[in-house]
């Protein structure tokens, strides 16, 4: 359970000073696949990187199960990054010069998992993203956009997290390789009954999703909600 | 995978850079490490002449030197009155006898030449020994033989003659220093324990020995009396070499003036204290009594001009370790800005900022490990030239000094003392792996600084700078 409270994000730049969030509130139930769709320069990113801990809002706050983030010490803020949040990233953002494993191996180093079973999990999780398994062992920037997305997929499930954010996770993927990530992301929030929280361009994309955000100058509209069933049916 | 692996292969990612960033690390830390090697080597010999030479006063008797002149004899109590002088650390008396060979001696009072008056001043007896001298008389020795006048008759110049041999200096010594104050250089056996009782051991040069056939362990006499060889020591002139050294007692017993001494080899505690302790020693003995020389004044210039090749090595050491330190820092800053954003992404998955620290450290680390392993090398075989360098630079100087200085020694030992510019170019840097490691210690410490500071940067890299340029 997340729930966001009257959230601001200020940015001052000059005289000028703009609101890419300005009292946004919601709540998401565990489990749950929800998408926000915008402009560019409406505030999606800014908004996720609040939810995520990147970023610290101007006012307002986000209570994770019960736990504020406004309260948190910076210290706990890395452990609630590690060990609560999954991030996923329009530009992948994998570390270039190590391995897939390796990749997807980082988040349980930090969280000093045993380097045997790190490995096992990272095989695993690969497998689940269906990464060829000849390509586990291959280096980042010999990979494939989309390879690259599910690496950065299975880098983000690495700690059982409780709430994934995918930025534009599809918006460097052809059409196809999107529609597969999307797919990847819906069966993981269904399986695993983690809250998943997707922004995209992609309209297609969105509406397959439980429930569906607009963001429009800093400010969050909730679209009617859609049963994922008819979505998958109509969609 | 892990920090350290990750720190390695990062330290690769550009491997152009990594070998330009290497070699000139190497520079820096050969360049540190060859200035160490330097500054022991000068300061282990600056080290060496103040411990011995450079702190060390000779006493002789008023009006005498060795077995010239005149005066009255030193005596054990001059010593105590010495050893009482502030700053003296030692006093070591000597007791100097020559030596002549038994059957030398028969054979020339046989033919006319009788017994050697000896040229005056301390040395009343000549002594008998078993042991030929190492030296042949030659043109020096007969000349000096034919002035210092042999009380023969007027018919003594029969062809018939045998050829006059040298005498062999003996000299009693109540440390196991020779009669400079310097330690004995044995080459071969041991000391001869207690310096101060008497003993029935001897120390010869190793000419002499040679001359003899003897070795460690054979015996000779010395006025009819066995003496057993226990050890050989190397003087490094042949004057030196052909001498042999007992204990003082002994010595005094040998020559019957058991109270006697011929020197007083007083050392000073410190160079600094040298000119003082002189004029306190030279007012406690009087001056109508003893004459207090210090013999290696021309030493002081040699180890100033050390000293001054040591603190050059060392600013230059220290500053070439700040360079190294330097580089680092550019380095580490530079790569913590380029990986901005990949600080970012270990911060968005949760990395914590000792870990991202730690790992930018262990990186210079590595890199710092591959420019001392070259430095090092480089060291090795720069050292050499470059001590070298600095000191014949200065021993110029010393060498200019050196001529003004007094004399020879007591015994005309002026040999190996008589060159401050010899002392210098003995000084041999080689790279020894206890400075070398000492170095890239100091190396590694200054790195860890270097490195420290843009580790601390990535602290304050926000994970937000995962979406710059997004
Ligand atoms: N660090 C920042 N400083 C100033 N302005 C920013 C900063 N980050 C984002 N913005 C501005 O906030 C607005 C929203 O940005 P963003 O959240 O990235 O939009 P979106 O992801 O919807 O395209 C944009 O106008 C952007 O220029
Ligand atoms: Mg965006």
């Amino acid at each position: 359970m997340i729930e966001v409270k009257n959230l601001v994000r200020t940015f001052k730049s000059g005289d000028r000073s703009i609101k890419p969030v300005n009292d946004v509130s919601f709540e998401l139930e565990q489990g749950t696949l929800a998408s926000i769709v915008g402009k560019s320069g409406s505030g999606k990113s800014t908004l996720l990187s609040l939810l995520g801990a990147l970023d610290k809002p101007t006012s307002g706050d986000v209570v994770v199960n019960g736990v504020s983030l406004a309260s948190m010490p910076d210290g706990k803020l890395t452990n609630y990054r590690r060990r609560d949040i999954g991030f996923v990233f329009q530009q992948f953002n994998l570390i270039p010069n190590l391995s897939a494993v390796d990749n997807v191996m980082l988040p349980m180093e930090f969280a000093g998992m045993r380097k045997a079973a790190r490995a096992e999990r990272a095989r695993q999780l690969l497998e689940q993203v269906q990464l060829d398994p000849d390509k586990h062992v291959r280096r980042i920037n010999r990979l494939s956009g989309g390879e690259q997305q599910r690496v950065a997929i299975a880098r983000a499930l690495a700690n059982e997290p409780k709430l994934i954010l995918a930025d534009e996770p599809t918006g460097n993927l052809d059409e196809q390789t999107g529609e597969h990530i999307i797919e990847l992301l819906s069966t993981l929030s269904r399986d695993h009954n983690t809250t998943i929280l997707v922004v995209t361009h992609d309209r297609a994309l969105a509406n397959k999703t439980d429930r569906r955000f607009r963001l429009q100058q800093g400010r969050l509209t909730e679209e009617p909600a859609r049963n994922r069933a008819t979505a998958a049916v109509t969609g | 995978m892990s920090v350290l692996a990750r720190s390695v292969g990062n330290a690769f990612r550009n491997k152009v850079r990594t070998a330009a960033v290497v070699a000139v690390l190497a520079v820096a830390i050969g360049l540190a490490l060859a200035m160490l090697v330097a500054n022991q080597a000068v300061t282990g010999k600056v080290a060496e002449l103040n411990a011995s030479v450079g702190t060390v006063l000779t006493v002789n008797p008023a009006g005498g030197q060795g077995f010239e002149g005149g005066g009255e004899p030193l005596t054990s109590a001059q010593a105590a009155t010495a050893a009482a002088v502030p700053n003296v650390s030692s006093v070591v008396g000597t007791k100097a006898l020559r030596l002549r060979n038994a059957a030398q001696i028969a054979a020339e009072a046989a033919s006319g030449r009788t017994g050697q008056g000896g040229p005056g001043g301390q040395s009343a007896t000549s002594v008998t020994t078993s042991l030929t001298a190492a030296v042949d008389a030659g043109t020096l020795g007969n000349r000096n033989q034919a002035s210092t006048g042999t009380s023969g008759t007027s018919g003594s110049t029969t062809a018939a003659a045998p050829a006059f041999s040298l005498p062999i200096t003996a000299t009693g010594i109540g440390a196991g220093v020779d009669s400079t104050g310097k330690a004995l250089q044995l080459t071969q056996g041991t000391g001869l324990g207690n310096y101060t009782a008497a003993s029935t051991g001897a120390l010869l040069g190793t000419t002499l020995a040679t001359k003899n056939g003897l070795s460690v362990g054979s015996t000779f006499t010395i006025q009819d009396k066995t003496f057993t060889v226990q050890g050989l020591f190397d003087a490094g002139t042949a004057f030196g070499n052909n001498a042999l050294y007992v204990t003082l007692p002994t010595a005094q017993t040998l020559a019957a003036l058991p109270d006697e001494l011929s020197t007083m080899i007083v050392t000073v505690n410190s160079m600094e204290n040298v000119d003082a302790a002189k004029t306190a020693l030279q007012a406690a003995l009087g001056s109508g009594k003893a004459d207090v020389t210090q013999g290696q004044r021309n030493l002081a210039t040699a180890v100033s001009s050390l000293d001054s090749v040591k603190n050059i090595s060392f600013i230059a050491f220290v500053a070439a370790l700040g360079t190294a330190g330097l580089i680092i820092l550019l380095i580490m800053v530079m790569l913590v800005r380029e990986r901005r954003r990949e600080i970012g992404v270990l911060k968005a998955i949760g990395a914590p900022n000792r870990t991202i620290g730690l790992q930018f450290v262990l990186e210079a680390l590595v890199l710092v490990a591959l420019g001392s392993v070259v430095g090092a090398a480089v060291a090795s075989l720069a050292s050499g030239g470059i001590a070298s360098a600095l000191i014949s630079s200065s021993s110029t100087t010393a060498a200019a000094g050196q001529r003004g200085g007094p004399g020879g020694f007591p015994g005309g030992q002026g040999g190996p003392f008589g060159g401050a510019s010899q002392l210098l170019t003995s000084v041999t840097a080689s790279a020894s792996p206890g400075v070398i490691a000492a170095g890239i210690a100091a190396v590694f410490g200054v790195a860890i600084i270097g490195a420290l500071v843009p580790a601390l940067l990535t602290a304050r890299i926000r994970p937000i700078e995962v979406l710059r340029g997004e």
